[in-house]
């Protein structure tokens, strides 16, 4: 077999992607996710309240409305959030232009994240972004007046927004217990928060062998009025799918599974490092078919990275009718998907930047076809010696080929994704067309593109190099195998004699 | 109006032992322990079950036991769980008077202490027992409700403790499949406190540890309130579960060593030599360097004691005058006194038996107190529920003056 380079850039490069914090709920978000460690996320804190922006971490700021609070904060009035954001639209304009995809955190129910976020969304989306925005629904003690100002902002929100992802801090408050304070239930929301967002991100950013994109992640979210289910485990060493199934359902979004119950489609994406297993992979989805309906949809997706060693993760991604968790206390993310994705893709294509693609697909086409025939079902293992992830749809890989013609391509995501456009191109394309499964999407600056368009599959990688670190190295002796008895860090399973020797 | 004989039941599960006693309260009040059942516990680790079938099975042996010893057909029992999951928290609810009424009457108190029992609990959680510690009226304390009295604030300060529904309900479902009653459940270190403290020692501020094989209980009492009690998921069991990792040994021989050799003081001409154990026939088996062995369930024993200490509200310590009590199986081992003493800076006693007749051996060892705890709880239990009822009798016969 001839060695050939594929290209890593089958990922969405960084560049594309700005994560922004709006408000001060938006910057405490925005905070998280910067300490939690995405790697190569552009964040940009907006607020009105100079005080709070300038401890923003966020590399970029801009301060909203500076002549019109002064510096202060909205005072909880949207109306002066929604002018604020008025005065810095051309700056906001500019550090949004030219990304692909914009997450949008802001916690609604104040004056500046309420006020200012449809606003925001609505310069993206001009800026032919694909916005996904993160919001969290103020607290019931907030008062009533909150809750509706949140409730406006929101349905603003999913008219405008690409997606829209909706956490309800009460149900945040239920995860953490009821006696810590309420720093910590921010701090679990927030937390919350940031692994949805982490784990849309590598969904949409990182290719896998079996591609799941932002396509695959709006059918799982398609509901109305929906929340958002959320479980991610990872696990290592023997039974390591069992063991991370089980972390990933030990979410309290989740509940143990429950809640899966009901789901009309469910979205599995696995990572795991080079030893990821067929068999592994069948199982896991063996065990998980007991959680969820034997008619639910299930997208799949998988990916190799070697920054994972031998663990493996899952990550699952579906959601639920609001009123049906309504018997069911846990659930804490909710997530609605906007009537605007679901159905019209087309008029939202124009708004897509504009790419050079012929060149490139038809480049790729021969290629790809090629590749597929090389390539088995699924390529478990590290067929090719990549450094980075590798990314293969079912049907076909295109990156191989591709990646020469792409690489000088500023744009690779318009390469990644066959535009709608492809149609035009439909002609050299037609391989494409046949192979790439019908529901693929492309995670492309392109809005939502509808599901008969061909689309090759960007794959979501799980998070890169998080080793487990394992803490049962010693012997328990009577009551080993059980749940540590963890006490201020330490195990009292363990004799003291030997913990307290070093 | 006299009352009768009652009979009540202690039960026990305990990781190391289940234990029923069985109790008479003679109408004088006075109790007389009729007999006692004990099986070693299988299935039960650091106080909860783990093993369903394996404790049934040991609970239906003991209580076989206790009938015979007793000769009393048992119906229901007083049942004492533990386990780490239960929490004692206090709680204050303070509640004003409306405009217009100087005197506190009773709804007020009731509502005051509705409010008191309100504690953030987590949602898989109940509260088993809700205890009053006492009043206040305007700042004021008062140990008994301050119905009638002028004032305008109304408080009631609780401790309530609280665990984990679902357990509690297995610990329930196991004693109904013997087929028992259940009358109540008591938390164990509460249980154990009504043994082991008298009156005077609550007043003084006195705290019990009962060091188990599976966890430790405390209680801790001020001004004659109990103040904290919990449970720490360490006893015995981690002593010899040390001891085995330490040296290698099986757990048997280490659970031997423990028990003949093992020494908690840190007094260091205790820990010169080697402690052996021989078999049957007088040959060493095993043979551990005391300073090793010593060293290993000092450290132990020290820290769970350290634990209960870090768990008692700040300045708690200073304020016990009556002393420690130290009772369960694992404080019998030697030196443990002392090093209780050396972690408290505390009088440390054992309970003194209490003043129950019956077989004697029995109220000395303290690995019964928690069981026989039960049956004085029981019997308060009775003249707390005798009280309003015989306010409601009275109230009875003035309406209806043919009573009994």
């Amino acid at each position: 077999m001839i060695p050939y380079a594929r290209d890593p850039q089958q990922t969405i490069p960084s560049s594309a992607v700005k994560i922004i914090g709006l408000g001060g709920a938006g910057s405490n978000m925005l905070e998280r996710i910067a300490l939690d460690g995405i790697e190569d996320a552009d964040l940009l804190g907006l607020n009105t309240d100079a005080r709070t922006l300038s401890t923003c971490l966020a590399r970029e700021k801009i301060q909203l409305g500076s002549s019109l609070t002064r510096g202060l904060g909205a005072g909880g009035d949207p109306g002066l959030g929604q002018q604020a954001v008025l005065e810095a639209e051309s700056e906001i304009r500019s550090s949004i232009r030219g990304r692909a995809i914009v997450f949008l955190c802001v916690g609604l129910g104040g004056g500046t994240g309420s006020g200012a976020a449809p606003m925001v969304t609505r310069i993206a989306r001009e800026e032919g972004a694909f916005v996904v925005v993160f919001a969290t629904m103020p607290f019931a003690f907030e008062g009533l007046r909150r809750r509706e100002q949140a409730e406006t902002a929101l349905n603003e929100l999913a008219v405008l927004a690409n997606a829209l992802v909706t956490f309800d801090n009460n149900r945040m408050g239920e995860l953490v217990l009821a006696k810590q304070g309420i720093h910590e239930a921010f701090t679990a929301a927030d937390h919350m928060i940031g692994e949805a967002i982490k784990a849309v991100l590598r969904l949409v950013i990182r290719p896998g062998i079996i591609n799941v994109g932002l396509d695959e992640l709006m059918s799982a979210l398609r509901t109305n009025r929906s929340r958002c289910l959320f479980g991610s485990g990872i696990a290592n060493g023997k039974d390591r799918a069992a063991k991370a199934l089980k972390n990933a359902l030990n979410s309290p979004l989740l509940d143990q599974g429950a809640l899966l119950k009901t789901a009309q489609t469910v979205l599995v994406h696995l990572a795991g490092g080079p030893d990821l297993t067929l068999f592994e992979i069948e199982l896991l989805m063996q065990r998980l078919q007991k959680f969820v309906p034997a008619d639910a949809q299930i997208l799949f997706g998988a990916a190799i990275d070697q920054g994972m060693g031998d663990s493996l993760s899952i990550t699952l991604i579906s959601a639920l009718p609001e009123d049906s968790l309504a018997t069911s206390q846990r659930a804490s993310l909710s997530h609605q998907a906007p009537e605007s994705l679901i159905p019209d893709p087309i008029d939202e294509l124009p708004a897509t930047t504009p790419r050079k693609p012929s060149a490139t697909r038809d480049a790729v086409v021969p290629e790809a076809t090629r590749e597929a025939e090389a390539l088995p079902l699924f390529s478990t293992e590290p067929e090719t010696p990549k450094p980075e992830k590798h990314v293969a749809s079912f049907t076909f890989t295109d990156d191989t080929i591709a990646s020469d013609a792409m690489m000088d391509e500023p744009d690779h995501l318009a390469m990644l994704e066959d535009e709608p456009e492809s149609e035009v191109f439909d002609t050299s394309i037609t391989p494409l067309d046949s192979v790439s499964s019908p529901e693929s999407l492309l995670e492309t600056p392109v809005a939502p593109v509808d599901a008969e368009h061909p689309k090759l599959k960007l794959g979501i990688k799980s998070s890169g190099p998080q080793a487990e670190l394992s803490l049962d190295s010693l012997n328990r002796g009577r009551f080993e195998g059980e749940t540590p008895n963890v006490f201020e860090g330490e195990d009292l399973d363990l004799p003291p004699f030997l913990r307290k020797k070093k | 109006m006299a009352r009768r004989t009652q009979i009540h039941v202690g039960l026990e599960i305990g990781t190391s032992k289940t234990c029923m006693v069985v109790g008479e309260i003679k109408p004088d009040s006075a109790v007389k322990i009729l007999g006692i059942g004990v099986t070693k516990t299988a299935g039960i680790r650091k106080g909860e079950i783990y093993d369903f079938a394996q404790a049934r099975a040991c609970l239906k042996d003991a209580l076989a036991k206790a009938e015979d010893a007793s000769s009393v057909q048992i119906g229901s029992v007083y049942l004492a769980v533990t386990g780490a999951h239960f929490q004692g928290v206090n709680n204050c609810g303070t509640y004003r008077l409306p405009d217009g009424e100087p005197v506190v009457a009773s709804e007020h108190v009731e509502e005051a202490s509705n409010i008191a029992r309100e504690v953030p609990i987590l949602r898989d959680h109940a509260i088993l027992h809700s205890i009053v510690r006492n009043y206040r009226l305007d700042g004021l304390e008062h140990s008994t409700s301050p119905v009638g009295l002028f004032g305008k604030t109304v408080e009631s300060d609780f401790h309530i403790v609280h665990g984990i529904a679902t357990r509690i309900q297995n610990s329930i479902k196991l004693v109904r499949e013997m087929p028992l009653e259940v009358d109540e459940i008591v938390f164990s270190p509460i249980a154990t406190a009504q043994m082991a403290l008298d009156r005077d020692h609550r007043e003084g501020g006195a705290l019990v540890i009962d060091i188990g094989g599976g966890t430790t209980d405390y209680a801790l009492y001020l001004n004659g309130a109990i103040a904290a009690s919990g449970c720490i998921p360490v006893g015995g069991d981690h002593v010899t579960n040390d001891i085995h990792l330490v040296t290698g040994l099986p757990f048997s021989k280490a659970d031997r060593l423990k028990i003949m050799e093992g020494d908690a003081s840190s007094d260091l001409a205790r820990s010169v030599g080697i402690a052996k154990l021989t078999d049957d026939r007088g040959f060493a088996e095993v043979e551990v360097e005391r300073s090793i062995l010593n060293e290993v369930i000092r450290q132990r024993l020290e820290e769970t004691l350290k634990l209960v200490r870090a768990r008692l509200p700040a300045g708690a310590v200073e304020q016990i005058g009556s002393g420690i009590f130290l009772t369960g199986g694992t404080s019998l081992m030697r030196g443990f006194s002392e090093l209780a003493f050396d972690v408290f800076g505390r009088d440390i006693y054992r309970p003194e038996p209490p003043e129950v007749s019956g077989v004697q051996a029995s109220f000395k060892d303290p690995h019964y107190a928690t069981a026989i705890g039960l049956i004085r709880y029981a019997q308060i239990l009775e003249t707390e529920r005798a009280g309003p009822t015989g306010m409601f009798k009275k109230l009875g016969r003035m309406i209806w003056p043919f009573g009994r």
